[in-house]
């Protein structure tokens, strides 16, 4: 056997000239090493009704215990960033700690880390899509939703972050009586146009994803309710409810073969669409900072390695949010599997080598490119005033995700999770990096000044972190977390070649 | 306001108590039944009603042009209304005044300690609002000090003292009027006639006014044995003495520092903060401004404790303790005379005084003592040696002597004798006044602008005797704690308000007009006051005035008028300036005082050298001005505070340095705290904060007065430490033996700069020493035809970009075409390119005059801060107080830079001045980042804000490679100081009212809004502003051009008809502005001097503002000339920092192998090619 190479192994396998390697420990029993072996995508040989029901029992059925004290501590966190963000528009930009060196600091950390949050359901949705991974139909979903809510919080910082938010509608280009256009060459109004089309476009593909599984929701109201009337009993408010409002969104659904044909083809489109998107929001995102002269910030290297950043910090959120809700609802881990959570891990790996190796490009051109002031600005991000920030940031984000090159570490949702605890605390250390020490030691020593966070900076970033957590739960509670529909296809069941 | 005038509610205001117990009013028997006190007592409207009596004011609105229309409270129809009594022009607009267009009166201000300043006073619809110098005043030449342009704070305080108060012993404080004073004053004044006021006594301030002395002697005459006091806290008695020793009676001294070739400072700020500074500034200024290699320039050594402008503009500067000073200009004193022929008796004086310690007189290998006296040897009667008030009145003599000997006398330095007040022992005086005060011998007190309860030296316990005195009567115009011990408390006039004259430092004498009606009832001036209480036939000042020059001028009727019309518009009194006369110093006297002095040992750590020295806000008289709170102090960059400064070494040998070390105490990861010290000054203790500052002597500690404040109103009350608490009257300016102890606790301090080093960036302000200066100082590239943007493919850098990363970088020029200038090589305005080139539909960007440039010349600037004031005064800009400076927040649009040199902290090369306007980039990279327009190029070559269209991303603001653009974070512009918060905040002492946030400060009074500038808009929050090269100077030219005939065939705005505030200001002339394409312009003619340079050049920004190289000039004996040029020798102790010798290295790479860009990068990998 040892005379065989790798190839050779697997070309026998696949002609069963060898057996199914099995190993100790195969968890779940979705870590299937044997390429020959499709690892299933859905275990526990589900039927397809039982999918329907795991799923739509999320949205009908009560919640776990688990459930309203969480949302009651994100919500809490929701009323306070209400409070701080009327605080901040009534009494001024000041109530941060920003000065006139650094004159962008959590507030833009914010926004960039809240973008780079919402790729991960892009990239699933649309590029793993096209690249026909079906893997994705555990995750995606919920990804898309993240998105979302990851998009509502990022657009809210550049709005609020601004010192007369009255006018932010200058921005936009109405046409107004002053004839005055925004500058078109400004970074900041790309990113308005950049912003709201990736949230148009990820909206109307989370939303059109749903239809058919609005639909079913809407029969089974409405199944529910004809059996009430069957039986002389009153219809239950909430299956009228639910009637009413996925009967709106499904959208007039029938389940017809010409609606599926067409839905299909929209999917596939939308998904072309969006892809570009996915690389485009955070190249765009990254002008901010490409664009500007500030000695790291003006680096060409920024449009690549914000997006392997975005993929990165958006997997690891994830991660971060999906185990441990495969361990609190019922039926979830069948649908996601160990399998998918290694894909994941895989990724991790991979985008945080990106971000490794850009992080050390940008280094060795600070070193190679001769210019002193941008020397300095990269030996000051290791040594100076906010070194904890960077080393924060590179033992988050390039030392854990190392631990991912041993499959029981990938394999271990703990292990997984707590590396994407620590990615997604690297990732917003990151921006912050970027942009506050660029920011306090620029071109001329007499100008320098530290950043101090005050509680208002503090707790408006806790606040969209309750945001963000509280439309997650929401939608656990009341949407269809999975594409029912998807992932029924995937099933062994539905190849009616292969199952017997 | 309080006070409104509705007589339906005036009633409440009065004073509980009143009516109905008329006899409890009676204190003073003999003023029990008079009408005056009737008066008082049954007036309807009793304070500030009746401020306006008619004819007076008439006659000056006349007089002065200035057709104020004003009216008593009984014609306005309005109930509420503030007390203010200007109104506009409602029906009958005076035939001079055009609405909106500005109207400049000329005035003077009297400087601390005597002195004057002529002045402009911009006057807007009746209101000053800017201080402007008076170009035919000769004792400023158009020039202004901090304190004349903030002086317009302090008449619109909403602080002073609105109408007279008096304490009564029964009924306590009453508001009064100035009729109730009168009354009083009639008959309690009278009592001194019998006895010819032996128990008056009247402090005031030093002023040298012919009227005010011509009034005191009017007053004396009736009260030949009253006391008269002119007191200064802070007052150089010792060089009045030294005067006296040296030339038998007191002498000012007069410098024209532009005849100098060497001046040598003996801790003089003879630069800023004197009197006749503005001319010692413009003087040096003069000689240090080579335009070509070979011309002579002065050099300057300056030995002091501190950090003071003069220092930073040194070429060679010992830092020495005070008491070491002494030493140091004995033997320099000795030095001087064994080069001249021995001295005679004061040589043996010197001879005979042991001088230890000469090791510490050295600056690298040189003795500096032999250095400085063969420099002064050999050029007699091109010196000066100076002398300043920390040295004893025997220095100040020797001064004299050495100036007679070396020639100086009568070319450098020329002398005018003193008047009777300027003249005054005032620590003397006070002593024995005050000791008559203990033992009751004094029963009338009259203070009129001195405020010597708080700031008497602390051993004549000045303020429990002044308590004891039975009527005190204290005249000021702001609040003090003087007027809070007093009886009477009267409402003084401010000088912007008052008539009144001045003579300067040059014997000058100048009128100072009222440019407005007093904003606050009928307030006095000093003059004013003495006449009334005099009972002189007139107490108008306008009268006084007049009745004194007609005694100067003895002219009389048509003649007089003439002259006096003519004063008023000149705001000098012609052919006042007296001829200075060169008195001989007597070398005998000063040789039997120089034999009396003591020198002491070194100071040390357990036995300090405290030195007590004046800040911006002088003695304390300023303190509420905030303008001048937030102005940073020379060398520690500090604001709105006064710490203990000690240098690095000895804060470390104290254990006093900041917490966060003191290798970079700014930078840490919180904000900088000082540590509490308790200082003990013979006894006397006071718990201050230590702060270091590098460029400090040893063993010496420096205190600044004038904070501490208890009565001082809503800027200065609580603000810093009170540091005449322990400042006693022998060491009013320098005290020894004193020690510094480490106490509980921390406090804040804030500075506006955070980092004390250039960090190696030494293109940022480039220096050459003359020698080198001389050698490629009038090299230019044949094909430099770039001369005002220096670089261009294929183009020579000028000597300046040499120094710079322009010499070893590519050409900064776009790979694309710029569609705002259409091209890509950036051609400069003007050049033929872009005819040639470049002429395709549209004549090209910036190719059009005017084109707006400005030029500032590092070897004229001294960091004084005056340009920060006038900017702040010409474009409302607001003061955001200390909490927020600490966070980084200060608002200024012209900042100063402060950099120290070399490597070690304690003892740094040189101290670095750099003022940092908006740069006016062509390639602005402000405007290509905002997202909604809001700050866009205009035609004229300046990059204007639209405050109406921002909406404050702060985008550009981040992207300034400068960091010149300011941000609103709160509403700055509409607050003031002291919000709701009341109560004790640390250390026990009252809340720092800067501390309030200022969402929590209340709104500006209605009365701080009369000084703004109504040609610039007043920025809300929320909105990015910064310089604009004052654009509402430019079009306002533009508009006088375009609707004056004469001036319409003009081809452009004539060079010199826009001054911006700051280059108006500048007392060096170190800021030129003006039209680049102008061929005769003074700003183009630095610019394509080879001192011109780009401040970070090599962005590609294309700045309008550029810079001119510092060249310094070091004596060859104390350290070798450096040449960027070659090869690094072994140079003095200046220029040894490492990274002199790599830029030194980096160009001498460039004279052999030119392709720049790989040089650069071989050197970064430290791999030398």
């Amino acid at each position: 056997m040892s005379t065989l190479n790798p190839d050779q192994v697997t070309a026998q396998r696949l002609a069963g000239a060898l057996g199914a390697v099995q190993r100790e420990n195969v968890g779940d029993g979705s870590l299937i090493e044997d390429p020959s072996v499709r690892p299933p995508l859905v275990l526990n040989d589900r039927e397809i009704g039982e999918i329907t029901e795991i799923v739509c029992g999320y949205a009908e059925g009560r919640p776990g215990r688990w459930w309203l004290p969480i949302f009651l501590v994100t919500s809490t966190f929701v009323g306070i960033l209400l409070v701080m963000v009327s605080y901040l528009i009534i009494t001024g930009v000041g109530v941060w700690g920003l000065n006139n060196q650094v004159d962008w600091a959590w507030d833009i950390t914010n926004f960039v880390f809240w973008i780079g949050i919402g790729h991960a359901g892009t990239l699933i949705s649309a590029i793993l899509c096209l690249f026909k991974q079906k893997w994705r139909t555990a995750v995606n979903r919920s990804a898309e939703a993240m998105t979302i809510f990851a998009v509502i919080c990022a657009g809210m910082f550049p709005a609020i972050h601004v010192g007369r938010v009255w006018f932010i509608w200058f921005v936009f280009p109405i046409p107004n009586y002053n004839w005055i256009w925004p500058n078109f060459k400004s970074p900041l109004l790309w990113d308005v146009f950049a912003v709201s089309t990736y949230f148009t476009v990820s909206l109307l593909f989370w939303y059109m994803g749903m239809i058919p599984d609005f639909a079913t929701l809407r029969d089974r109201a409405d199944g529910r309710m004809r059996a009430a009337l069957g039986e002389g009993r009153k219809r239950l408010v909430p299956d009228v409810l639910r009637g009413y409002i996925f009967g709106f969104l499904s959208l007039g659904w029938r389940n017809s073969s010409r609606h599926w044909h067409r839905y299909e083809m929209a999917y596939l489109l939308l998904a072309g669409l969006a892809t570009p998107l996915v690389l485009s929001v955070h190249s765009i995102v990254s002008f901010d900072f490409a664009t500007a002269i500030l000695p790291g910030w003006h680096t060409t290297i920024f449009p690549p390695y914000f997006v392997a950043g975005a993929i990165f910090g958006g997997f690891a959120m994830v991660l971060f949010l999906l185990i441990p809700a495969r361990e609190v609802m019922p039926g979830f881990k069948d649908l996601l599997t160990l399998h998918h959570i290694e894909n994941m891990a895989k990724i991790l790996l991979v985008t945080g080598m990106m971000v490794g190796f850009a992080y050390s490009m940008e280094f060795f051109i600070a070193w190679y490119g001769g210019n002193e002031y941008e020397l300095y600005a990269f030996k000051n991000r290791a040594t100076g005033p906010y070194w904890w920030a960077y080393w924060t940031m590179i033992s988050c984000n390039v030392l854990s995700p190392q631990f991912f090159w041993f499959r029981r570490l990938r394999q271990n949702p703990l292990a997984v999770w707590l590396v994407a605890l620590a990615v997604t605390c690297g990732m917003w250390f990151e921006r912050f990096v970027i942009i506050v020490t660029s920011l306090h030691r620029a071109f001329l020593p007499g100008e320098w000044h530290m950043f101090f966070p005050t509680y208002v900076d503090i707790l408006t970033f806790c606040g969209s972190c309750g945001l963000f957590l509280t439309c997650f739960m929401l939608f656990l509670r009341f949407l269809p977390i999975f594409p029912m529909a998807e992932v029924k296809a995937v099933m062994p069941q539905a190849d009616t070649h292969a199952h017997h | 306001m309080s006070h409104d005038q509705c007589p339906s509610t005036r009633g409440e205001e009065r004073p509980a108590g009143g009516r109905d117990r008329p006899d409890v009013w009676r204190s003073p028997e003999e003023l029990a039944d008079t009408p005056g006190f009737r008066e008082f007592l049954e007036r309807e409207f009793p304070a500030g009603a009746s401020e306006l009596d008619g004819a007076s004011r008439r006659e000056f609105v006349k007089l002065m042009g200035a057709g104020l229309a004003l009216a008593g409270a009984a014609t306005i129809p309005a109930c509420r209304r503030p007390d203010v009594k200007i109104l506009a022009y409602s029906r009958e607009v005076p035939e001079e005044i055009t609405p909106g267009e500005p109207l400049y009166y000329a005035t003077s201000m009297p400087t601390p300690g005597g002195g004057a300043e002529g002045l402009l006073v911009r006057t807007e619809t009746g209101r000053p609002i800017k201080v402007e110098g008076n170009p035919l005043h000769p004792s400023n030449r158009g020039k202004s000090s901090t304190w004349a342009q903030a002086s317009i704070l302090g008449l619109y305080d909403p602080d002073r003292l609105k109408f007279p108060r008096y304490v009564n012993p029964h009924r306590g404080l009453l508001d009064a009027t100035w009729d109730d004073f009168n009354a009083w004053a009639t008959d309690h004044f009278a009592r001194f006639d019998s006895d010819g006021g032996s128990r008056l006594a009247f402090i005031v301030d030093k002023k040298t006014s012919p009227t005010r002395d011509r009034v005191r002697d009017e007053m004396l005459k009736r009260w030949p044995r009253a006391t008269w006091l002119p007191y200064e806290p802070m007052d150089d008695g010792a060089a009045i003495a030294g005067s006296r020793l040296a030339f038998g009676s007191p002498m000012r001294e007069l410098l024209s520092l532009d005849k100098a070739r060497v001046i040598v400072s003996l801790d003089r700020n003879v630069l800023h903060g004197e009197r006749g500074a503005l001319n010692h500034a413009s003087g040096f200024a003069a000689g240090r401004r080579p335009v070509r290699a070979g011309e002579e320039m002065n050099r300057l050594y300056v030995v002091e404790p501190g950090v003071s402008e003069t220092g930073a503009s040194a070429d060679h500067r010992l830092r020495l303790a005070p008491s070491r000073i002494t030493a140091f200009a004995a033997a320099l004193g000795r030095a001087v005379l064994e080069r001249t022929g021995g001295g005679g008796k004061l040589g043996e004086a010197l001879d005979a005084l042991h001088v230890p310690g000469r090791d510490e007189f050295r600056l690298g290998e040189a003795d500096l003592v032999a250095a400085i006296a063969d420099d002064l040897v050999a050029h007699r009667g091109e010196g000066v040696v100076l002398v300043g008030s920390s040295q004893p009145a025997e220095v100040h003599a020797l001064g004299h002597a050495l100036n007679a000997v070396l020639g100086n006398a009568g070319a450098v330095v020329s002398y005018l004798p003193m008047g009777d007040d300027e003249a005054a022992d005032s620590l003397g005086q006070l002593r024995d006044l005050s000791a008559r005060m203990a033992a009751g011998e004094i029963d009338t007190l009259v203070c009129m602008n001195v405020n010597p309860v708080y700031d008497a030296p602390a051993d004549f316990e000045f303020a429990p005797r002044f308590a004891k005195v039975p009527n005190t009567i204290t005249l000021s115009v702001g609040d003090t704690e003087t007027v809070w011990g007093s009886t009477w408390r009267l409402n003084g006039a401010h000088y912007l308000e008052s008539w009144s004259d001045t003579e300067s430092l040059d014997g000058t004498i100048a009128p100072t007009q009222p440019m407005i009606a007093p904003l606050y009832g009928r307030a006095h001036s000093d003059a004013e006051l003495i006449a009334l209480i005099a009972g002189l036939d007139t107490h108008e000042g306008y009268e006084l005035v007049r009745a004194t020059w007609q005694g100067i001028t003895r002219l009389k009727d048509e003649r007089f008028e003439k002259l006096w019309r003519r004063s008023l518009h000149d705001g000098v009194l012609a052919n006042s300036t007296p001829t200075p006369a060169v008195p001989d110093a007597d070398p005998r006297a000063v040789a039997g005082a120089v034999s009396k002095l003591s020198l002491a040992a070194a100071p040390s750590e357990n036995a300090l050298d405290v030195v007590f020295a004046t800040s911006h806000v002088h003695d304390g008289r300023f303190a509420n001005y905030s303008w001048l709170q937030e102005l940073p102090h020379a060398g520690s960059r500090v604001v709105w505070d006064n710490p203990v400064l000690l240098s690095p070494a000895t804060a470390k040998a104290l254990k006093l340095e900041p917490p966060e070390g003191s290798e970079d105490p700014y930078t840490a990861h919180q904000l900088p705290r000082a540590r509490m010290g308790e200082l003990n000054v013979g006894g006397r203790r006071i718990t201050m904060p230590v702060w270091i500052m590098p460029g400090m002597a040893d063993g010496c500690a420096i205190v600044h007065v004038g904070y501490g404040r208890e009565h001082c109103g809503y800027v200065g009350t609580g603000i810093g430490f009170n540091s005449y608490s322990v400042r006693a009257s022998d060491g009013a300016h320098t005290a020894s033996g004193a020690t510094l102890a480490r106490a509980h606790g921390s406090y804040e301090i804030v500075s506006t700069q955070d980092h004390w080093s250039m960090e190696g960036r030494n293109s940022i302000v480039r220096r050459i020493d003359k020698a080198a200066w001389d050698e490629h100082g009038d090299k230019s590239p044949e094909e430099l035809r770039d001369l005002i943007y220096a670089a261009l493919p294929g183009h020579e850098v000028n000597l300046a970009e040499q120094l710079g990363e322009l010499s070893h970088s590519p050409a900064p020029v776009s790979i694309y075409v710029n569609p705002l200038n259409r091209s890509t090589g950036d051609p400069n305005p003007g050049d033929e390119a872009y005819d040639t080139a470049l002429k395709k539909d549209l004549p090209p960007a910036f190719a059009r005059g005017p084109q707006w440039g400005m030029s500032i010349d590092l070897s004229a600037c001294t960091g004084c801060g005056g340009c920060t004031i006038a900017c702040q005064a010409e474009n409302n800009i607001p003061v955001v107080g200390k909490r927020e400076v600490a966070k980084g927040r200060e608002m200024h649009w012209i900042r100063v830079d402060r950099y120290y040199t070399g490597d070690d902290l304690n003892d740094p090369g040189e101290v670095l001045h750099q003022p940092v306007p908006c740069m006016q980039c062509e390639n602005a990279p402000c405007e290509t980042v905002c997202p909604v327009n809001a700050t866009s190029h205009g035609e004229y070559g300046t990059n204007d804000m639209v405050y109406n269209r921002c909406i404050g991303t702060r985008y550009c603001a981040n992207n300034c490679p400068y960091k010149v653009r300011r941000f609103n974070f709160f509403d700055f512009s509409q607050t003031k100081f002291n919000g709701t918060f009341v109560g004790e905040g640390s250390l026990g002492r009252p809340r720092n009212v800067n501390f309030i946030p200022p969402r929590l400060r209340q709104k500006l009074d209605e009365i701080q809004k009369m000084r703004m500038n109504p040609d610039v808009t007043i920025r809300g929050r929320g909105v990015m502003e910064k310089c604009t090269y004052c654009i509402q100077r430019v079009n306002r030219a533009r508009a006088d051009i375009r609707v004056r005939d004469e001036m319409k065939s003009l081809p452009g705005i004539p060079d010199g008809m826009v001054e911006t505030a700051c280059q108006q200001a500048c007392p060096s002339g170190a800021i030129e502005f003006g039209d680049l394409l102008d061929e005769s312009s003074v700003v183009r003619s630095s610019r394509v001097n080879n001192r011109s340079y780009m401040l970070l050049g090599f962005l590609a920004t294309r700045p309008r503002t550029t810079y001119m190289l510092r060249v310094r000039n070091p004596n060859p004996a104390v350290r070798a000339s450096e040449d960027p040029f070659v090869a690094h020798t072994e140079g003095g102790e200046n220029g040894a920092d490492e990274t002199g010798q790599s830029e030194a290295r980096a160009l001498f790479h460039r004279t052999t192998a030119p392709d720049g860009g790989a040089r650069i990068a071989l050197r970064v990998i430290g791999a030398e090619a």
